[in-house]
């Protein structure tokens, strides 16, 4: 087993030393691939992790008008949940509030006055992207105080217009760089068959299975789909650190969670490695007449 | 109606029964082929190129497959055999190709050490069969040399050498002569003849009459891809 292992690898490493430049081409391109997908993908999930571990960011406060009754209230409850991007419409009683104001206040709590809180809606979004739309809709209600719709606005439309940005970049270099990969590790696999025709020649005459003679294809299409994936790990730390100075620079957060420098040197080499198996097999299934 | 099966035991080695090979609407490769071969005989497949000759011998490494008829070897119809079998049916032959197929980058010893490595040899095992199997075809002495440092006939050998690595019972050689001269032709063919007498069955295609003279054995002649004569070595004109 070992000894058929150590013939199919060396058959492999062989086929990537003769073919220096198109190996080193597949690889780069896998590196440029998964860093730009990888750092994109891995950018989106950050933002997308900082908008949510901060639930204020997913929630706006409307207020209502002075002396709106029970039915008014309800009315404008059921109105707000009929909003796209609403999720859920809590009622905070004025009173309720006010006892909640003048324990967060403590001693400082003004006790001579009386409670100046209206009624108001606790509206927590489904969607980021919809919170402009529905604060308009929102202030549009009947009972609704004028100007009574209050949330993290900028902050909104920044993390909404970044992952939708991100989002945007990462479709689009997916769309191309993936399939520009994987015709690279294509040609460079195509290549290396041919170059290697007369020891597949050889192997055919003597006797030797479908398999020994395909597998170092395979793994020569794996080698530079995982080297690609771990020559994208640098890169993507050089991402992680910009991302983090600059949602520090912008929030003045504390630093992000650190850097999973195991888990994306495992995950982009195992992404880089099933894409180039998947490459390479369908380069060697016609020549080397596989199933 | 399918041919009988024929008894491993009793029945020829090799049988070609009503054998038709054709490469397209026009193009017929063999027509009619109705041959049987002993275990241990040397037969020689003669004729003008594109007569049928290797194509005859590719029947039985299953490079080609008959489009009509049947082709057994040793007791198996080889044209129902899966795909999958096919390198087990091979490793029971030995293929010696026109061109030689010799890796130039390897040397001689590595030519013979890398087929073995193809099929799954151990480097021990590599290291105690090749020295042999040079030997048994005399380039032992060459065993350093890269092919473009041998002669024709020393490259030859060395293709016959690599063929041997399985030890088999059936050595096919497809116009081993074809591109050495008289006397290196005359040492292949000398080469053959000693596996022969060891008990390999051979059959080689081939078109140099001199040697197929000198040796004197079974000859089957084909023609536009039909058997014209079948001699056995008793009818041939001796050299």
């Amino acid at each position: 087993m070992l000894n058929r292992l150590e013939f199919l690898l060396s058959e492999a490493f062989a086929s990537l030393r003769r073919n220096t430049w198109m190996t080193f081409a597949a690889v780069t391109t896998s590196a440029v691939a998964l860093f730009l997908v990888g750092g994109l993908a891995y950018t989106y999930w950050r933002v997308d992790a900082y908008a949510r571990s901060l639930p204020s960011k997913m929630e706006m406060r409307v207020f209502l008008k002075e002396g709106v009754d029970q039915a008014g209230i309800r009315e404008t409850a059921q109105s707000l949940r009929k909003i796209d991007g609403v999720a859920v419409v809590v009622h905070i009683p004025r009173d309720r509030a006010w006892e909640q104001f003048q324990k967060d206040l403590g001693q400082d709590a003004p006790a001579a006055i009386g409670n100046p809180l209206p009624d108001a809606m606790k509206v927590t979004l489904s969607d980021l992207d919809k919170s402009k739309a529905v604060a308009e809709e929102a202030s549009k209600l009947e009972h609704v105080e004028p100007g009574g719709v209050q949330y993290l606005s900028e902050e909104h439309e920044f993390i909404s217009q970044t992952l939708r940005l991100l989002g945007w970049l990462g479709t689009g270099l997916f769309v191309t760089l993936v399939p520009t990969t994987g015709i690279l590790i294509y040609i460079a696999i195509r290549h290396a068959v041919n170059a290697r025709r007369r020891e597949i020649r050889i192997m055919q005459l003597v006797g030797a299975t479908n398999a020994t003679i395909a597998v170092p294809f395979l793994i020569e299409g794996c080698v530079q789909g995982a080297l690609g994936g771990l020559l994208a790990t640098p890169a993507l730390y050089a991402v992680y650190r910009l991302f983090s100075m600059t949602v520090q620079g912008l929030f003045a957060t504390s630093e992000p969670a650190p850097f999973p420098a195991l888990g994306v040197i495992a995950g982009l080499m195992l992404i880089g490695a099933s894409y180039g198996l998947l490459c390479s097999f369908l380069a060697a299934r016609r020549p080397l007449k596989l199933t | 109606m399918g041919s009988p099966v024929p008894d491993r035991k009793v029945t020829p080695y090799i049988v070609y029964d009503k054998v038709e090979v054709q490469f397209n609407q026009w193009v017929y490769g063999l027509r009619d082929i109705n041959l049987t071969i002993s275990r241990g005989d040397f037969v020689f497949f003669v004729g003008r190129t594109g007569a049928g000759k290797s194509t005859l011998l590719k029947l039985l490494s299953r490079e080609v497959q008959e489009t009509a008829g049947h082709v057994w070897f040793q007791g198996r119809e080889l044209g129902t055999l899966r795909p999958r079998d096919i390198p087990f049916l091979r490793r029971e032959m030995g293929i010696v190709p026109q061109d030689f197929a010799l890796l130039p980058t390897k040397k001689v010893w590595e030519n013979v050490a890398y087929a073995m490595r193809a099929l799954g040899a151990t480097r021990r095992e590599v290291r105690r069969k090749v020295p042999e199997i040079l030997e048994r075809v005399n380039i032992g002495h060459r065993a350093d040399s890269f092919p473009h440092q041998l002669s024709g006939g020393e490259q030859q050998r060395v293709a016959i050498g690599r063929a041997l690595i399985n030890n088999p019972s059936l050595l096919l050689a497809d116009e081993p002569t074809g591109n050495l001269d008289a006397e290196q032709s005359w040492q292949i063919m000398e080469l053959l003849q000693q596996l022969n007498l060891r008990g390999t069955t051979v059959l080689v295609a081939s078109h140099d009459e001199a040697v197929i003279k000198r040796v004197n054995r079974r000859v089957v002649t084909l023609e536009s891809g039909q058997i014209v004569s079948d001699r056995s070595c008793m009818d041939a004109q001796p050299a």
